[in-house]
């Protein structure tokens, strides 16, 4: 069994539907023979990865599909054990560094430098090179960062790096100045009905175009999750009538109605519950990040105009303490106290400053 | 007062001068060379005494005479009776029945029925084989060893106890270099560690073959029994551990516990293990944590969890008991016993004051041997101290001698901050008029801040009555763990959000301040935190008979885990699923990552379980396991309901309250502090550690919430 987002993914630069510009700048690139390191960057579910492969098969061919999955140990400083699972063909190799955690310096500089060093032997091989993927490279550490610029100098004759990653901001500038710079925008309402049609056709079913807007409205601009949506809402309701919060993963809904506790009650009574909630939530894996984007983009909803540009002033605040910090549930709490200060002073349209 | 005062130096002076006849005091002269060995403790007894003469003395400046009148007894009593004072009160006055012990009947009853379960196997005489170790812990002096040493006594038991023979070893260097054959000196410390085990463990001893229960009263059962036939009963008895904080010897030392607790032997010797609890606390572990890197390997505390591996110290052959600290009444009422013991020999009148002994009471905090300890400090003192004027220099010659790191109860130390007192509040409705005194004398050494210019008039506050110093110096726990507490606490202290918003924000400062490292992490935590939160917080506090509860921080963090490991699973799943069936390029592994499947995969999988329930009539329980192979553990991060809170006045805080007699709060903040470390270790390794829970269970997290009620996601 495998979900339809992977099922009826594009496999080669031709098929993909939208941004074709981009494709074909990386099919020249891919036959020019002088590839260089690249960064694809922009946000979830525009297509990434999906036109890394493609880009992948032109270049080396459909045996990079063949694909195995080693589990490799490294060694970390302190003599721990790292597990990580490495995907990879026989022309190139991926990493999601987040697995190796702390150690993801150790583990990308070790498979770096064993890749940088064996040569390619395959004759037939189409390049010299091998491509090495780094998944979520904006959750690399600044070491691990550090460790990769000085690589992807010394190995670039048998390496290509590929960086994949959300936004360019976490990563260190010389890392960016190294790579060609790709940006996979996500795709518009038009592009995105366009793919959602292609996929219920293959599968085999009608897609009405209401119920696919109200889905493509619902992901803003994240594919994968519409598609994911799409499937879970056709596995429950066949005909497609039902409403979208069944297909919608759980912890959204309970974001947003964290949100509405925030906005309905201003009390230290409701920050005890809120944060009741936050740690449910953090104990359901949703990174803090994530719930904190999630909230406040639905509290901005709500809120009046003039306080929106302060709600998100001070997540992104938070949001950088919560980085440096340790403790996240602190973060995530303040920034609800924040809010629901700002929400109530501008509620009994006071001032703080009319206290004194 | 002052009345009161003169009355109490006479008396003082009588017992000055009745002492002086029989002064205790020594003098470094060459006898010391008799004794045999030289103990640092007595040592100091001897070093002492001429050097508190002269401290006293220093006290009284101006007064040349006295100096000298003080100087000279000691110098004329030099033929005392040295006996006495070579001896430790803790040694000299050891209890050796049950009756003199101080501690508590329930707690000697469970040592000695675990020692009859091990001797005789419990009532159905199976129990033997599970009695192979015990573990006694606590804090030093609480009586841990000497209720063993009674209770060898009064059942008839020998005790084999290890000493670590390194004090030897540098004792006989020079023997040791002139008969340079010694084979002793060949071994390490932990083979012959090993070796008296091993011995111990099999070896009769061959000079006590007649066993002969000590005590007058004779054992329950023994006696019954031919006493020469049967086996003189032993324990081994470890006090001195090896050095097990280092990894190989503590690996080593594992071993060896492991193995002599597992075999099967049939006449089994029992161990009893001491490990007396050192304080946890300190900025380095919280610095560590942070760093996430260095794990338990660098931890510097002796602990159970140190000493015993896991499978032992959670298995059937080991137990634990906990020594709690000595009750203030039972110590007193050891004190007293101890002290007429001792001056009855003696002729003479003691010189410890009612007061005085209270105060050694309040400030051993249920450290027997320290009271102990203070006391014949106190009593020697007092013998030299003539020129002491009365009860209140007496009492701050007691204070003085039983000055030691007083531990601010974790209960006490979240008061003081979160109830935020001020210069001149009034004070609570509960408040005695002895508490109202003491408030009233500390405002008055208060001086109120300066007065702020307007515009930070909104940060004007009154003294407060917090010395954050000093509550830091006395804190029983570090800063990290003291945030957690402020953080679950604060809320039920504010009156309306802004004041919430001071602490959070505080809160989140504090977390954030610093570096990513861990030596960028900022020192002044704990100030700032108290200091702010002190700020932020109104004042006074509303009394609503708030109650301090302890952070659920950590079970959440341990539900966390659980659910990654509900990601993990899926993910090896998916790995294998495209690993097995190749047929239309099954899943893109490389897309899924951990966070991937966390937050977008829920739906699906959801979706899917509610499909394949509908499809089987509703029936949860069963599942078609050819339908759907995912692994059940993904509902612990993609099942999230949503429940309302209820709408009650009395709203539930979750968390375990504090309460006054939190007194093992420390031991409690250990295993938190453990779980700290987990979490350490865990973040460095989230994917890695294997550890996969048990596939079975259904984590239902919303029950967890406590307040389970109508939960219809649709309702709002």
């Amino acid at each position: 069994m495998s979900l339809w987002v992977d099922q009826y993914r594009p496999r080669s630069l031709e098929e993909l539907h939208y941004h074709h510009e981009l494709s074909n700048r990386l099919r020249s690139l891919a036959s020019s023979g002088d590839f260089p390191h690249m960064l694809f960057y922009g946000p979830s579910g525009a297509g990434k990865k999906t036109r890394i492969t493609c880009t992948l098969k032109k270049l080396f061919g459909p045996g990079v599909e063949k694909l195995k999955i080693d589990q490799r140990i490294f060694l970390s400083p302190s003599k721990r054990k790292l597990e990580v699972n490495i995907v990879q063909s026989n022309f190139h190799i991926e990493i999601t560094p987040s697995e190796a955690g702390n150690y993801d310096r150790v583990v990308i500089q070790e498979l770096l430098k064993e890749i940088a060093q064996t040569q390619q032997v395959d004759l037939n091989a189409k390049q010299r090179f091998k491509v090495v993927i780094i998944n979520e490279a904006d959750s690399l550490s600044r070491d691990a960062q550090a460790a990769l610029r000085r690589t992807m100098e010394k190995y670039m004759s048998n390496m290509r790096i590929i960086l994949c990653a959300n936004s360019t901001s976490r990563l260190i500038a010389p890392i960016k100045s190294r790579c060609l710079l790709m940006r996979v925008a996500a795709p518009n309402a038009e592009d995105m009905q366009t793919v959602m049609q292609h996929v219920s056709k293959r599968v085999g079913f009608d897609l009405p175009p209401d119920v696919a807007l109200k889905i493509i409205e619902d992901s803003g601009g994240n594919l994968r999750k519409a598609i994911l949506c799409l499937e879970a809402l056709k596995m429950q309701s066949p005909d497609l009538s039902g409403a979208l919060t069944i297909a919608k993963p759980d912890w959204e809904t309970y974001c947003h109605k964290v949100a509405d506790l925030i906005i309905s009650e201003q009390s230290p009574a409701r920050v005890m519950e809120v944060r009741q909630k936050f740690y449910e939530l953090l104990s359901h894996c949703i990174p803090p990040a994530t719930i904190l984007k999630t909230v406040a983009d639905r509290v901005v909803e709500r809120v009046d105009d003039a306080i929106k540009a302060d709600v998100m002033h001070w997540a992104a605040i938070y949001e950088v303490r919560m980085r440096i910090g340790n403790k996240k549930i602190y973060h995530l709490e303040a920034w609800v106290v924040k809010v629901m200060s700002l929400y109530k002073h501008f509620f009994y349209g006071m001032d703080l400053t009319e206290f004194d | 007062m002052p009345h009161k005062l003169s009355q109490s130096s006479t008396s003082s002076t009588k017992t000055g001068k009745t002492a002086s006849q029989k002064r205790t005091t020594l003098r470094l002269e060459p006898s010391t060379a008799n004794t045999k060995r030289i103990n640092p403790m007595t040592a100091f007894v001897n070093a002492s005494a001429p050097r508190t003469t002269s401290s006293s003395s220093s006290k009284s400046k101006g007064k040349g005479k006295e100096v000298v009148k003080a100087l000279s007894p000691v110098v004329m009593n030099q033929e005392i009776n040295q006996q006495e004072s070579y001896q430790l009160w803790a040694d000299l006055y050891e209890p050796k029945s049950e009756a003199e012990l101080a501690v508590h009947v329930r707690k000697v009853d469970d040592v000695r029925n675990w020692l009859r379960e091990a001797f005789e196997g419990g009532p159905s005489g199976k129990l033997r084989k599970y009695r192979r170790l015990l573990v006694l812990t606590g804090p030093t002096g609480t009586a841990k060893s000497s209720t063993i040493r009674v209770l060898s006594n009064e059942m008839g038991f020998e005790i084999l106890d290890w000493k670590s023979p390194a004090g030897d070893a540098f004792a006989n260097a020079e023997l040791d270099s002139i008969s340079s054959d010694s084979w002793v000196s060949d071994e390490t410390t932990f083979t012959k560690f090993r070796l008296f085990l091993e011995r111990a463990s099999r070896c009769q001893n061959v000079f006590k073959t007649t066993s002969t229960p000590s005590s007058s009263s004779s054992p329950s059962s023994s006696s019954s029994k031919n006493p020469n036939l049967a086996p003189q009963r032993r324990i081994i008895l470890l006090e001195d551990l090896p050095n097990i904080l280092h990894a190989s010897i503590r690996s080593q030392f594992h071993d060896v516990i492991r193995s002599l607790v597992e075999n099967a032997d049939p006449d089994p010797v029992p161990i009893i293990i001491i490990i007396s609890d050192s304080g946890m606390r300190g900025e380095a572990g919280d610095e560590r944590l942070a760093s996430g890197a260095w794990g338990r390997e660098l931890d510097g505390a002796v602990d159970i969890r140190n000493v015993l591996p896991k499978d032992v110290l959670h298995g059937p052959y080991a137990r634990e008991i906990k020594f709690n600290p000595i009750a203030p009444t039972l110590l007193k009422k050891a004190l007293q016993a101890l002290l007429k013991r001792h001056f009855a020999s003696s002729s003479r009148k003691s010189p410890i004051t009612g007061q005085m002994l209270d105060t050694v009471v309040n400030s051993a905090n249920g450290d027997i041997r320290s009271a102990i300890m203070a006391l014949q400090f106190a009593c020697i003192r007092h013998g030299s101290g003539r020129k002491s004027k009365g009860a209140d220099s007496s009492q701050v010659l007691v204070e003085s001698i039983t000055r030691r790191e007083q531990s601010l109860a974790l209960f006490h130390l979240m008061g003081k901050v979160l109830y935020n007192k001020r210069k001149g509040d009034p004070p609570p409705p509960s408040a005695s008029a002895k508490d109202i005194a003491r408030d009233q004398e500390l405002d008055k050494t208060l001086r109120d801040p300066p007065a702020l210019p307007p515009y930070l008039s909104e940060h004007d506050r009154k003294a407060s009555r917090v010395d954050v110093n000093t509550i830091y110096a006395d804190s029983p726990i570090d800063s990290s763990l003291f945030s957690l507490y402020l953080h679950h606490n604060y809320t039920q202290f504010c009156g309306d959000v802004d004041e919430c918003d001071g602490v959070a924000e505080w809160l989140s400062w504090a977390d954030s301040s610093g570096g990513e490292a861990w030596y960028q992490i900022n020192p002044y935590q704990f100030h700032l935190l108290a200091l702010g939160t002190l700020h932020s917080l109104p004042t006074p506090v509303p009394r609503l008979s708030q109650r301090v509860c302890k952070p659920v921080f950590f079970e959440n963090l341990s539900k966390e885990k659980k659910g990654w490991e509900g990601v993990r699973d899926v993910r090896s799943w998916i790995i294998d699923q495209n690993s097995s069936g190749s047929d239309d390029g099954g899943w893109n592994i490389s897309t899924w990552t951990p966070t991937a499947i966390a937050t977008e995969l829920g739906g699906v999988f959801r979706a899917r379980d509610v499909a394949i329930n509908q499809s089987l009539g509703l029936s949860t329980s069963r599942r078609m396991p050819s339908i759907s192979s995912i692994p059940s553990t993904h509902q612990t991060f993609s099942h999230l309901k949503f429940v309302y809170p209820k709408s009650d006045n009395r709203r539930s805080l979750g968390g375990q309250a504090l309460d006054e007699e939190d007194a093992d709060a420390l031991s409690s903040d250990g295993a938190m502090i453990e779980e700290q470390q987990e979490m350490g270790m865990w973040q460095d390794g989230i994917s890695n550690n294997g550890g996969i829970g048990d596939p079975e269970r259904r984590v239902n997290v919303a029950d967890a919430g406590g307040w389970l009620e109508s939960d219809d996601i649709e309702s709002f």
